[in-house]
């Protein structure tokens, strides 16, 4: 076996290429490079630019054979546990958020006043036992859930259009 | 182009990787040279345009023997048609040029 097909083997198996597979395709290639030598064809003008650069040659093989990803997919491929888990914590805080807004009574703040509070003499029933300076505001509106709600929908659609990129890149080429 | 040319060697016969660059070179093709046909063969495997067996090869060590498969000879078929549609528009725009240089 010669140092091109040594070089082309190690790369496989650098790539995590199966053994068997690995072997097989180093067996092809050497077999090929010394029938073409009988002939008089030189690995150069047999493989043309692919033979200074093995490593290339060698991924670029098992990548079309579909036994590793393609250079430059790597990334895309490992994309997805991130995306996912982003896509889970949105859903999640979309959820929640959706819930609180549901379910949540109208909130209610004690807030201090430097002025005292000006009221007229409310009903006896709602009379409450407040210390001077202090008053009640209540209020159906809930900021943080509101804000919960859209920092949610708008991750989720992030996500979805992160997932639709990733889906594209996926796709096979078409072939030449 | 060069994956068509592979489909239409093999179609003659099942033959190994060499071999079909040898049919290639008997036909005029020497554009191998440019780019292994090695990757091209994986992609066509992948894609189930061919089919393959190992068996020995003449006096020699087991060889790897790729043919079409009938989705293989569907995409020859197809592709034939389309380059040879192709190349016959190509040639009525071009088919106006001299190909003579008068100085």
């Amino acid at each position: 076996m010669n140092e091109f097909v040594e070089q082309c083997l190690r790369e496989w198996r650098r790539l995590g290429v199966p053994g068997r597979l690995a072997e097989e395709m180093a067996a092809d290639l050497a077999s090929d490079l010394e029938e073409a030598q009988a002939e008089g064809v030189s690995a150069e003008q047999y493989l043309g630019r692919s033979a200074s650069d093995p490593r290339s040659f060698a991924a670029s093989w098992a990548a079309e054979r579909g036994i590793v990803p393609r250079p430059g997919r790597e990334a895309a491929g490992r994309r997805p546990p991130a995306l996912a888990a982003l896509t889970a914590l949105a859903a999640i805080v979309l959820v929640v958020a959706t819930l609180l807004l549901a379910t949540g009574e109208p909130k209610v703040a004690l807030t201090t006043s430097a002025t005292p509070p000006r009221l007229s003499t409310p009903p006896a029933a709602a009379r409450l036992s407040l210390p001077p300076g202090h008053r009640v505001q209540a209020s159906a509106a809930a900021p943080v859930e509101w804000i919960l709600l859209l920092v949610a929908i708008a991750a989720l659609g992030l996500c979805a259009w992160l997932w639709l990129r990733w889906g594209r890149s996926r796709l096979p080429a078409a072939p030449a | 182009m060069l994956d068509l040319c592979l489909l239409a060697v093999m179609d003659e016969g099942p033959a190994y990787g060499y071999e079909m660059t040898r049919r290639l070179r008997d036909r005029g093709l020497a554009i191998v040279g440019e780019g292994s046909i090695y990757p091209l063969l994986g992609r066509l495997e992948r894609d189930g345009l061919v089919e393959t067996y190992r068996a020995a090869s003449k006096g020699g060590p087991p060889r790897k023997y790729y043919s079409p498969s009938s989705a293989g000879r569907i995409a020859l078929v197809l592709g034939v048609s389309e380059w040879r549609a192709a190349r016959e528009e190509i040639d009525a725009v071009l088919a106006p040029v001299t190909t003579e240089v008068t100085p």
